[in-house]
């Protein structure tokens, strides 16, 4: 699209060449015609935004967009009057939408302000916030309605239901035991109602939905992101202190914020400027010896810390006497209370060993503070995820055996783990960030107040969505307890936000941590809860006397059962057929892997391609330079003998050429 | 008088919904909040507001580039940086949400093009490092630090090494800056 954009002021810098008023006008108009040509072929939607983005001022792009109508109207024939009805009001509907999506979007007025408050880097922890909320809402809104309220209106069956004690809230069990939340309070009859409703299928089916929406969501954002944030870095060696410069963030309009971020961006700037300075020179070899060796050791350290930790949460666990005594004795209170130790100790490792980590990993120096991020995000999630496989497998394995209504039971011990989590997280907030700030500001003035750790932040909050999402299968009305934590926890934050922290310093390269928190939460995170649900559905035998599978061989066979019995009728053939030879074949997923791998290879080669055209491009840029650089000195020679030899004639100069030696700037690049 | 309480014709409300990039809603505030300014001049609907009066706005109050942003945005033949409501939109539309990167990257340049010559020369970037670093002798970075500064800087943007970064280098540098979209923005 043909850009007028580098003319400051119309024409005003063609005024340097020397050219006479006349001569500007009409290069001035022969531009803005090729504009408006260009414009009238584009479609209605594409010219109001093409004509949106003219970096004119309002004046001027209202007399563009008069004469690209007047040029439009003279050229189309009759019956556009409808064609143009319809598209006025199409768009005026969609700005209609537009207008109402914003009604929608809830808490808008406090994201805004947190941003302008404390930047983008922190607002993007509340944004990923709000996205976790909205997949746990539509969780639960599904489950609800097709799984809970079947169940309700149908009649549970419930075997023994004892009195509602407190104790419920933070252990799951007794009264909760055979209700809804759990898997155990759902049979897997066919309700029949007019159109039969299979609660299997039913229950099977609206988890397996919603986990596929999940994934694919997930991919779908890790995607964009990827492509808006990870550009492809070809050329010079980007010291980064124009993403410094363009970084600066014009929403903050608090002055005691802006003061801080200047301070930061000066603090940046020379940090980088040293840094540069310091690649100079290369670290001798003993230091780079110790380097290297504090880096090990501190890796195997974290490593053994995290080691230690998921061996302590096993051996907890499978304690026979503290695990399943309440299985053993429903009534005893002490022994349903001591079901509470497991999660007490999950939380406080989960509160501890970052700090630690955090500590160690003071002791160490890298070359990059980027790197620096990135391998505490590592350490941390390999901690979680360790805790989180250790119970998983223990779940898996050694409770089907134990227990009789296992799904239910790995559901409490879920349910169990997600409230102690936000208690522990209610703990953080009080002690860490108050009391820190307390004492930062009274007791020991050099500590200053907390910086709001995003990075640690945001690692809970993936912890807590993947034992929601393990929790699903085996819970179905889990997303409530998740749902109001996130509430609660938005606002809290808040509050703590704005009374105890400080904005961190080293806040550039927001968007790519985005990106790799996007990743997280798709990588170890969903997939992981999908492969243990998965295996779950697959393998294992459930509990033969609760829940809606009972009696089959795995969960999976009800889908079996139902192909079998869509086989009879022709018309349902062709979906059996599909099922019994395309999906269940190997030789299908095989090729399928095989097409994909092509392809990749494929666009890699593209890839490649395109950044040696870069690099050839710069080049001829670099050329360019120089010959118009040499124009520019024939065309002064040329100008300075055509106005000696016509300094004898009377003719009026209303422009004598100022000279600017920097004019061939302002030429447009494509001229 | 003074237009505070006047309300927006339908067709100028649709004309401006069409030709910048703001909503129903957000034009509708920015005639609110513009009529308040104009209000405390009690001059006639359709006059232009003091550069003063508009650097009172909290949004722009404390904003390093606010001079900048109003000299650049106003058309007014005087160069006073005054504002009229339809440069306020431009302004407003400029920083608005669902602007695209080369309207802002275009505006973002005029803005750090400190002395209006098309192109950012060494005197401008210096004055920019220095707009926002601050003031204070402890941010400020010495001379030989800015000049190291400003030529990492060149190196790295200058693609024709002609010693400037014109627009399209500008914007080559900004469109590898992810998080500029983002930050480039201020909301009523």
């Amino acid at each position: 699209m043909r850009r007028m954009s580098v003319f400051p002021q119309h024409g005003r810098a063609l005024g340097n060449l020397g050219l006479s008023a006349n001569e500007i006008q009409q290069e001035v108009e022969n531009k803005t015609s090729e504009l408006v040509s260009d414009l009238v072929n584009l479609s209605a939607r594409a010219r109001f935004q093409a004509i949106r983005s003219l970096p004119m001022a309002f004046d001027e792009r209202k007399r563009m967009r008069n004469r690209v109508n007047s040029v439009k109207h003279s050229k189309t024939i009759i019956p556009a009057n409808c064609r143009q009805q319809v598209s006025r009001s199409f768009r005026r509907f969609r700005a209609g939408l537009a207008s109402a999506h914003r009604y929608l979007t809830i808490w808008h007025d406090t994201l805004k302000d947190i941003g302008g408050r404390f930047g983008t880097s922190v607002l993007s922890y509340f944004l990923f916030l709000k996205w976790l909320l909205k997949f746990n809402l539509f969780s639960l809104i599904i489950n609800f309605c097709f799984i809970t309220i079947p169940q309700i209106v149908h009649a549970p069956n419930i075997s023994s239901v004892t009195g509602f004690r407190g104790l419920e809230l933070l252990t799951g069990v007794g009264h909760f035991n055979q209700t809804v939340l759990y898997y155990g309070g759902y049979n897997g009859e066919v309700i029949a109602s007019k159109p039969v409703y299979n609660m299997q299928l039913a229950y099977f089916f609206t988890i397996a939905a919603y986990l596929v929406l999940c994934g694919v969501s997930l991919i779908y954002s890790m995607s964009r992101s990827f492509q808006k944030n990870f550009v492809l870095e070809t050329g010079p060696v980007s010291g980064g202190a124009w993403r410094l410069l363009c970084s600066w963030d014009f929403s903050v309009v608090n002055e005691k914020a802006i003061q801080y971020n200047k301070n930061n961006l000066a603090v940046q700037l020379k940090e980088s400027l040293s840094e540069r300075l310091q690649e100079k020179d290369k670290m001798s070899l003993s230091d780079r010896i110790k380097h290297l060796s504090l880096n090990i050791l501190a890796w195997l350290i974290s490593l053994g810390l995290a080691v230690g930790c998921s061996a302590g949460i096993y051996f907890l666990g499978t304690d026979q006497e503290l695990a399943f005594s309440f299985n053993h004795n429903p009534n005893d209170l002490t022994a349903e209370a001591s079901t509470l130790l497991l999660p007490v100790v999950v939380s406080l490792i989960n509160l501890i060993v970052p700090l630690l980590y955090s500590l160690i990993s003071k002791m160490e120096s890298y070359s990059n503070p980027r790197a620096k991020i990135y391998i505490i995000i590592v350490r941390n999630i390999v901690l979680k995820m360790s805790i989180l496989g250790i119970l998983c497998s223990y779940w898996l394995n050694i409770v089907p055996e134990k227990v009789s209504c296992w799904e239910s039971f790995v559901g409490q011990s879920v349910y169990r783990l997600l409230i102690f989590d936000f208690i522990f997280c209610l703990f953080g907030i009080f002690y860490g960030e108050f009391l820190l700030n307390v004492i930062g500001t009274t007791c020991i003035q050099s500590l200053g107040v907390p910086e709001f750790d995003i990075a640690r932040n945001v690692l809970d909050l993936i912890y807590a969505q993947t034992l929601a999402w393990i929790g699903i299968y085996f819970s179905p009305l889990l997303p409530v307890i998740q749902v109001l934590k996130l509430f609660i926890i938005f606002y809290l934050k808040k509050i703590s936000l704005s009374m105890n922290c400080q904005p961190p310093k080293h806040s550039g390269r927001a968007a790519q941590i985005q990106t790799v928190f996007i990743a997280l939460l798709f990588f170890p995170s969903f997939v992981g809860a999908l492969s243990m649900v998965s295996f779950t559905v697959w393998s294992l035998k459930p509990s033969d006397e609760c829940g809606p599978f009972q009696g089959l061989d795995t969960p999976f066979h009800t889908i079996f059962n139902w192909t079998a019995s869509i086989q009879g009728p022709p018309e349902t053939n062709w979906v059996w057929w599909i099922f019994e030879n395309v999906l269940r074949s190997e030789l299908f997923y095989y090729l399928i892997s095989l097409i994909i791998l092509v392809i990749t290879y494929f666009l890699w080669q593209i890839t490649q391609g395109r950044k040696q055209l870069i690099k050839i491009l710069r080049q001829q840029i670099v050329n360019e330079g120089k010959d118009k650089a040499f124009l520019l000195n024939k065309m002064q020679n040329l100008q300075k003998q055509r106005r000696e030899s016509v300094s004898y004639s009377p003719q009026d100069y209303d422009q004598t050429p100022h000279f600017n030696p920097n004019w061939m700037n302002t030429l447009p690049l494509d001229m | 008088m003074g237009g505070t309480s006047s309300k927006l014709p339908k067709d100028l409300l649709s004309e401006y919904q069409e030709l910048t990039f703001l909503t129903k809603q957000e034009i509708l505030l920015a005639h609110k909040i513009f009529s308040e300014l104009q209000g405390r001049e009690n001059g006639p609907y359709g006059s232009r507001v003091s550069m003063e009066k508009v650097l009172t706005l909290p949004e722009l109050k404390s904003n390093p580039f606010r001079k900048r942003i109003c000299h650049v945005f106003s058309t007014s033949d005087m160069k006073d940086g005054s504002l009229s409501f339809e440069d306020f939109l431009d302004l407003l539309s400029a920083f608005s949400d669902s602007a695209t990167l080369e309207i802002k990257s275009h505006y973002a340049f005029r803005i750090f093009d400190f002395d209006d010559d098309g192109t950012l020369d060494g005197r401008d970037l210096e004055k920019l490092v220095n707009c926002l670093t601050g003031e204070t002798d402890d941010t400020r970075l010495t001379a030989e630090e800015m000049r190291q500064l400003i030529s990492n800087i060149l190196e790295e943007s200058d693609i024709d090494k002609d010693g400037t970064v014109n627009l399209s280098e500008f914007q080559h540098v900004i469109s590898r800056s992810p998080d500029f979209v983002s930050s480039f923005k201020i909301v009523l």
